[in-house]
């Protein structure tokens, strides 16, 4: 990082509105916090871990209240969390963690934000993720106590006419809820052609004139002589603008949703969706943290809804590593240690600097930005995007045609032609969704070695273990072994 | 000592009144040690647990709307309640223009809260009476101008009543907002939704005429403040959705690449507004857009003119994207070779 006597402020052409007003206030405090510090801070590993360990064992103070419909995201955002800072829990706390996880299942399938709640898609993520990191298969471990018909049913309950879903019965649209269930769906082995069916062309309407997503888009405009609503075409107008949790949500769906789409099917404008992205890291001054909106401030949380969105482009045929070396060799950087293995477009170096410097409330936890408090929600997510400003995993060629050959049908002893159909799809998002892969040896940690954490899946925000071990019980298949993978020699 | 406030019997515990005695309350765990509970105050845990026992019951009464306001307002996002509060409206077929009025209130106490917006929707779709909407979420915005559910909110509202009268002041309500913040994303984003995404509208079918008006709008305030992200965007935007080559703004935006000449002339531009005399120049956005003029253009002269300005990005002007300038520059070469 260049001493902060050289850093560019931001300009503000001598016009001053709110907006560069509040982002003076913020440059200057995270400069502050920035000269504190004269070298790279380390990870307070054990500080963020007894943070976490804190509301697991003693509870939540009061003032998450408002998180009460929200239960099972503070269960996953701290077992992940701790998957993260490669810690696993004990045998004791794990099944208790699986019995209060099950307590908000709902009889009518699906999880709710806490017992007794409605099902809601986002809490549902929240508990299988949960159960991915803290449960296992058999009686009392949750996993097969998970009611996938009943699953079924309650998403297709929420399914509308243009291919998104309801986040809950009554309750909004938008692309959250979306990513959440296909997530899920992939997981468990529920997902079929039927429940995904115009999915596709709504998460591509999502897409606003800026490159990133929006949180949903207008579907219907109001019957003048009927009841009947009529479906617009596509495109569909956005509702609000683009924005970084969104973003990531639609692109994860969109590389979830790559097995049902034929090849001539909609598109989504990738260019501009690499524009945007890139656009939301912060400038020097901002210490390379990133934002959420085009004009808004940097916040930790960003550092995973945008910065792990990189490590989706490669599933979407965005491979910065594939252009020739010879033309690479012209614009070779001439300083810098990992500079010549790293391919990344976005600045993983000032990333890690962000949330070493600025994300780490000093009394243990993460956050948006000092001085705010440190909460769950940001402690997961800047360690996310730590992980994956770290390591690069991407869809391995290699593990694909492990996975390939070591696959087995599933015989209901059916129709034979369907199943073969079905078996067929099934092996391709299960194949998929575990081609990735950690590269070694091309690990960017700053700060050294004490500041590495755990490589976690791109899609789904699981450690690559924990991933690999849920779909193998629920896709039936004994997985081959992962060797090394080293990147290709250029 | 004065009296005590006359509200008490609402301050008492649902456990404690007798019109509740027949309600069985239900505890939310029947797990004996949760891990990681919330630690409730008395109030929530005794309101939530009466929800919880009338939600099993499958009770709708006035009662109801009692209980799920009180829970609501002690946690807005409490979604299974505003679910079980619409759900038993419907059911009573209670008045909306009351439940509407205090969701008035609620959108300004917890104005960023999914549920309130959400259940206004319900309740619009019900009343189809859009009209006053529009007044109370000009007022949202004076107070949190970035507010994403309410630009949502106001977009679903136009779009799907879609009369005329909606659209009539939209420019203009953009024009105050835009004054008040020419950097606010949100209304570039409304503007882009209101003269491109919504259908064309009575006095707007000369595309030609809205093109040229839109160009305009966007170089006056790049004019204004050139290092603004989104102008610029919005500029992309209506290029890129009106199938204009970049190349036809490229006099515009040749001066913004440049520093800051020393003397500048007074002369009106409209075409090409020039860069006020207090820009931070060169503008890192212009320079990415000329090189994206000579991309567009195309042969080896223009890309080498194209990989210059990458470089100036990546080694100067923007070196936090050094990576991505490089690609771009890869990509370019590798495409034109
Ligand atoms: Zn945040």
């Amino acid at each position: 990082m260049a001493p902060t006597t050289t850093m560019k402020p931001i300009p503000t052409d001598g016009f001053p509105t709110p907006t560069s007003s509040a982002q003076a206030e913020t440059v200057k405090v995270l400069l502050e916090h920035f000269v504190a510090e004269s070298s790279v801070p380390n990870l307070q590993k054990n500080a963020h871990m007894q943070f976490l360990m804190r509301n697991l064992s003693q509870g939540f103070p009061q003032r998450y209240t408002s998180q009460d419909a929200s239960q099972p995201w503070l269960m996953y955002w701290t077992l992940q969390a701790f998957s993260v800072l490669q810690v696993g829990l004990d045998p004791g706390n794990k099944q208790n963690a699986i019995d209060t996880i099950m307590a908000s299942q709902h009889p009518d399938g699906g999880f709710g934000g806490g017992p007794k709640q409605a099902a809601h898609l986002l809490p549902t993520y929240a508990s299988v993720c949960a159960l991915a990191i803290a449960g296992r298969p058999g009686a009392g471990g949750g996993w097969d106590q998970i009611n996938r018909d009943q699953m079924y049913k309650f998403f297709m309950s929420l399914k509308q006419p243009d291919g998104s879903f309801l986040v809950a019965h009554h309750s909004e649209v938008d692309v959250r809820g979306i990513y959440c269930l296909l997530v899920v769906a992939t997981m468990l082995d529920i997902i079929t052609p039927e429940l995904v069916e115009g999915t596709a062309e709504f998460i591509a309407s999502c897409q606003t004139y800026e490159g990133g997503f929006s949180s949903a888009s207008q579907p219907y405009y109001a019957p003048s002589n009927s009841d009947k609503p009529t479906l617009l075409g596509s495109p569909r107008p956005a509702l609000g603008e683009a924005h970084g949790g969104y973003t990531f949500c639609a692109l994860a769906s969109w590389v979830l949703l790559q097995p049902f789409l034929p090849s001539t099917s909609t598109k989504i404008n990738k260019k501009a969706l690499v524009r945007w992205l890139v656009q939301m890291q912060g400038a020097p001054v901002e210490l390379g943290g990133f934002k959420g909106r085009t004009n808004k401030l940097v916040d930790g949380c960003y550092s995973w809804w945008v910065g792990g969105a990189f490590g989706l482009l490669e599933s979407v045929g965005i491979d910065p590593a594939a252009v020739s070396s010879s033309v690479r060799s012209d614009t070779q950087a001439e300083d810098g240690d990992w500079d010549d293995v790293d391919d990344s477009l976005l600045n993983r170096k000032a990333l890690q600097e962000y949330i070493l410097f600025a994300g780490q409330h000093p009394a243990g936890g993460l956050r948006d930005k000092p001085p705010k408090p440190a909460d769950s929600y940001h402690t997961l997510y800047c360690l996310a995007g730590l992980s994956s400003a770290q390591h690069r995993v991407f869809p391995s060629a290699a593990r694909r045609r492990d996975l390939l050959d070591s696959w087995t049908d599933t015989v209901d002893g059916g129709d034979q032609e369907a199943e073969a159909k079905e078996n067929a799809l099934r092996k391709r998002i299960f194949v998929e969704a575990l081609s990735y892969t950690q590269e070694e040896g091309t690990e960017t940690v700053v700060g050294g070695a004490v500041n590495r954490v755990n490589a976690t899946h791109p899609i789904f925000n699981l450690t690559i273990t924990h991933s690999d071990a849920m779909m193998a019980h629920f896709y039936g298949q004994v997985l081959p072994p992962r060797t090394l993978q080293r990147p290709a020699q250029t | 000592m004065p009296a005590p406030e006359t509200a008490a019997p609402a301050k008492l515990k649902y456990a404690e009144r007798p019109e509740w005695a027949d309600v069985e309350p239900l505890q939310q765990y029947e797990i004996a040690n949760p891990l990681a509970p919330i630690l409730y105050s008395e109030e929530y845990k005794d309101a939530t647990d009466y929800l919880r026992g009338i939600v099993k019951a499958g009770e709708r009464s006035e009662r109801v709307l009692e209980l799920t306001e009180h829970v609501i307002r002690l946690n807005p996002a409490h979604y299974s309640a505003w679910q079980y509060r619409y759900e038993t409206l419907v059911a009573l077929s209670a008045p909306l223009d009351v439940e509407l009025k205090l969701m008035d209130e609620f959108a300004d106490k917890h104005l960023k809260t999914y549920q309130v917006w959400h259940h206004r929707r319900l309740l619009l779709l019900l009343t189809r009476k859009p009209a006053p909407e529009l007044a109370l979420i000009a007022r949202i915005l004076q107070r949190d101008e970035k507010n994403y559910h309410t630009w949502a909110h106001r977009q679903w509202l136009l779009a799907f009543f879609n009369e005329p009268s909606l659209w009539e002041g939209e420019l203009d309500f953009v024009d105050t907002m835009m004054n008040k913040d020419v950097r606010n994303n949100s209304v570039w984003h409304h503007r882009f939704f209101v003269v491109f995404q919504s259908g064309v509208r009575e006095g707007e079918e000369d595309r030609e005429r809205i093109l040229k008006r839109e160009l305009i709008y966007v170089k006056q305030n790049i004019s204004l403040a050139p290092n603004n992200a989104s102008a610029w965007n919005y500029l992309r935007g209506v290029l890129e959705h009106t199938r204009q080559p970049f190349g036809s703004l490229a006099a515009f935006v040749q001066p913004y690449t440049v520093p800051l000449p020393a003397s500048t002339t007074d002369i009106v531009d409209l075409e090409n507004p020039p860069p006020g005399r207090d820009a931070d120049l060169p503008c890192a956005a212009a320079i990415e857009f000329l090189a994206d003029v000579y991309e567009e253009r195309g042969g080896a002269d223009n890309v080498d003119k194209a990989v210059e300005l990458w470089r100036s990005l990546a080694n100067e002007h923007d070196t936090i994207r050094k990576k991505y300038w490089e690609w771009r520059i890869r990509e370019a070469l590798a495409t034109s070779s």
